[in-house]
């Protein structure tokens, strides 16, 4: 019984039927008393024309009528017959047949002996013909009883059916929704247990449930995702760190062997020192990207020129990237600004020309372009280089992802990783283009930015 | 110099006090707060170094006393993380310069040469020079010798930084925060190519060179006669 009392939709079926039985209840006893006060009344009226009738007769034909009248009307056999009695003012019975003590003038209920059924109640009217003669008319309340205990039965019939219904559907719904509550919640379980790859099972109706489940399901796959992708980085984080530190190890080791050879400590120290710096610099990306992720990354938004930002990119960069065999151009729109982190933004846009010139072979054209678009600015760098397939575009942000599996090339491929979590930060996105031949990276920022 | 270094961790502050000890400074190291604010306010010190995370009372706190007390001996911090949040609640308390750990020595030592010779006011310079060299800061002009050199924008703040520590050696992350307040490594070694053409424009054809490469550290413009 406590199972049930700890159901939420056993209690509001309860609490629902009860309230429907109490309005029933109420129904019933304003029906049942308009009944009886209507039936009353009716009676009183009846009992009151019998009275101005008999009342007349006496009048006009005198005392000897009004007994005839009587018994002959107390002969009849119709089951609305009245009774009738003319009183004394000793309290003597001088005609009819009901069986009562001398009335007071007026209507009163009344109680009388039925010859067959004992004492009984009516509804009787006396009024005085004469002095000494007193007429009590009254009607047997006994039809008025018969149609208020029918009503009643039917109306207690109903209410204790009413009561069966509501509390039998409670526990019907209570049931039902606990069944298919526990489905999810069956599911939801298995996931606890450990099976990440389980599922809520959707039923066929699309209704609330089977919606619930379908988003349950969505977030699971969020979930999972997420998961996969932590343990893909935890995997890559310790595979990254390994190679370069057994390269350590092994240079460290070759070096001790070559102690004796002239200079080669110092070629030792300095190539240790610079792998060591590699390692280091993967940490610095790696919480240089929890960083602009967390929250408070957006107390630094302040108005940037990114106009200037950019061409100061682009003419620190240029030397750099020519130096190393490609050409470099930018289209700048001049005087724009935006609301974000200038630091920021400018790693972002630094780690995408990187980007390009560390993808694309010697000779290759690298763009930088900004212009202004809708709220906000579209930063674009642009190559003719090899480009990347359409079906890894989407998984170059990916955090490690390196299109090169042997994961031998230069970088720890969170470049654009980071770059993907300033757009974010920004409110605006990263995405990727084909320029057939080559690539376009564009990072769009909008000016306003979600506060939240 | 006499430098105090503030530094809970025994291991890095043994470390940095030889490598400072090597370059020819005196130091004082400390481990806790209060007794970097006692040794800072009774000794006159050339350079603070505080590390910004030791229990009890941090360098934040420490620097923030000092200053308040009137003490405005030249400060850098060491932060653990390249944190934006850490680097910028470090300047407003009043540190002179960062520098995020690990750090390589060199970079330790120019920057500490730096905030130590760091010029009182500089504003009313006008002409920066450097043998033959002059930068005109009114004109925006460089002349090395009767030649007049145009320089671009970025090649001109570079010279002008260099001529500005004229004598020190300035790090590759010295230049990449001054010139274009980039605090993080931008991948492409963007000053080793500013360097080049800014010495392909001032000293390509003259006899003397006068930006050096510090091997292993970072740049000096110098006129070694």
């Amino acid at each position: 019984m406590t199972k049930w009392r700890a159901s939420a939709a056993v209690r509001l079926a309860i609490g629902y039927s009860a309230a429907l039985a109490i309005g029933m209840a109420a129904l019933g006893a304003i029906v049942f008393l308009a009944m009886h006060v209507a039936f009353t009344r009716q009676l009183d009226a009846t009992v009151a024309d019998e009275v101005r009738t008999l009342a007349t007769e006496f009048h006009s034909d005198g005392g000897g009528e009004l007994s005839d009248a009587i018994a002959q009307r107390e002969s009849s056999t119709s089951p609305a017959r009245l009774l009738y009695a003319v009183f004394a003012p000793d309290g003597r019975r001088i005609h009819g047949t009901l069986q009562t003590v001398r009335p007071a003038l007026g209507f009163h209920d009344i109680r009388f002996i039925d010859p067959r059924e004992g004492p009984d109640s009516a509804r009787g009217l006396a009024v005085d013909l004469s002095r000494n003669e007193r007429l009590l008319v009254a009607a047997d309340r006994e039809w008025i009883e018969r149609i208020d205990r029918t009503i009643l039965t039917v109306f207690v019939a109903g209410f204790l059916v009413l009561c069966l219904l509501g509390f039998g559907g409670a526990i019907l719904f209570g049931t039902y929704l606990r069944e298919r509550l526990q489905s999810i919640s069956n599911g939801a379980e298995a996931i606890i247990a450990g099976d990440i790859r389980g599922r809520m099972a959707v039923g066929p109706r699309g209704d609330e449930f089977d919606q619930l489940a379908t988003t349950l399901n969505r977030m699971l796959e969020r979930i999972e995702r997420l998961l996969d992708n932590l343990r893909q980085v935890s995997t890559d984080v310790a595979h990254d760190l390994r190679t370069p530190l057994a390269a350590l190890r092994n240079r460290l080791e070759q070096g001790a062997l070559e102690l004796h050879e002239k200079g080669a400590a110092d070629r030792a120290i300095a190539d240790a020192i610079s792998r060591v710096d590699d390692v280091l610099a993967l940490f610095s990306a790696i919480l240089r990207i929890a960083e602009v992720e967390s929250a408070h990354s957006r107390r630094f938004f302040e108005e940037v020129d990114i106009s200037a930002l950019a061409l100061e990119l682009a003419q620190g960069f240029e030397p750099a990237v020519r130096d190393r065999g490609r050409e470099f151009l930018w289209s700048i729109e001049p005087s724009l600004r935006l609301n974000g982190d200038r630091e920021l933004i400018a790693q972002a846009a630094a780690n995408l020309i990187e980007n390009a010139q560390r993808h694309t072979p010697e000779g290759t054209l690298i763009r930088l372009t900004l212009v202004a678009i809708g709220d906000g600015v579209c930063l674009q760098v642009i190559d003719n280089g090899p480009g990347v397939a359409k079906a890894d575009r989407s998984r170059i942000v990916e955090r490690f992802q390196r299109l090169d599996r042997s994961r031998n090339t230069p970088g720890h491929g969170l470049g654009l990783s980071l770059v993907d979590a300033v757009a974010r930060i920004h409110g605006g996105s990263l995405t990727f283009k084909d320029n057939a031949p080559g690539l376009i990276a564009i990072l769009r920022l909008p000016n306003h930015p979600p506060s939240s | 110099m006499k430098i105090l270094i503030l530094e809970d961790d025994a291991a890095l502050r043994e470390h940095v006090t030889g490598l400072l000890a090597a370059a020819g400074h005196v130091v004082d190291g400390c481990a806790s707060g209060p007794e970097a604010i006692f040794l800072a306010t009774s000794n006159d010190y050339a350079v603070l170094i505080l590390d910004r995370m030791v229990p009890d009372l941090d360098g934040l706190a420490v620097l923030k006393a000092l200053r308040a007390a009137g003490v405005r001996t030249p400060a850098l911090f060491l932060t653990a993380a390249d944190s934006i949040r850490d680097r910028v609640e470090g300047l407003e308390a009043g540190a002179d310069d960062y520098l995020v750990k690990p750090f390589a020595g060199s970079e330790l030592l120019a920057r500490v040469a730096a905030l130590a010779r760091r010029p009182p006011i500089e504003s009313q310079v006008t002409v920066l020079r450097v043998g033959d060299l002059e930068i005109d800061l009114l004109k925006r002009t460089v002349t090395r010798g009767k030649e007049r050199i145009d320089l671009q924008p970025q090649e001109y703040k570079l010279l002008e930084y260099l001529m500005r520590h004229r004598g020190e050696i300035v790090t590759r992350t010295m230049l990449l925060e001054s010139i274009w307040s980039f605090h993080f490594d931008p991948g492409t070694n963007l000053i080793e190519s500013h360097i080049s053409r800014l010495r392909a424009k001032i000293d390509r054809g003259f006899d003397r060179e006068l930006i050096q490469t510090v091997r292993g550290a970072g740049y000096r413009i110098v006129d070694n006669d």
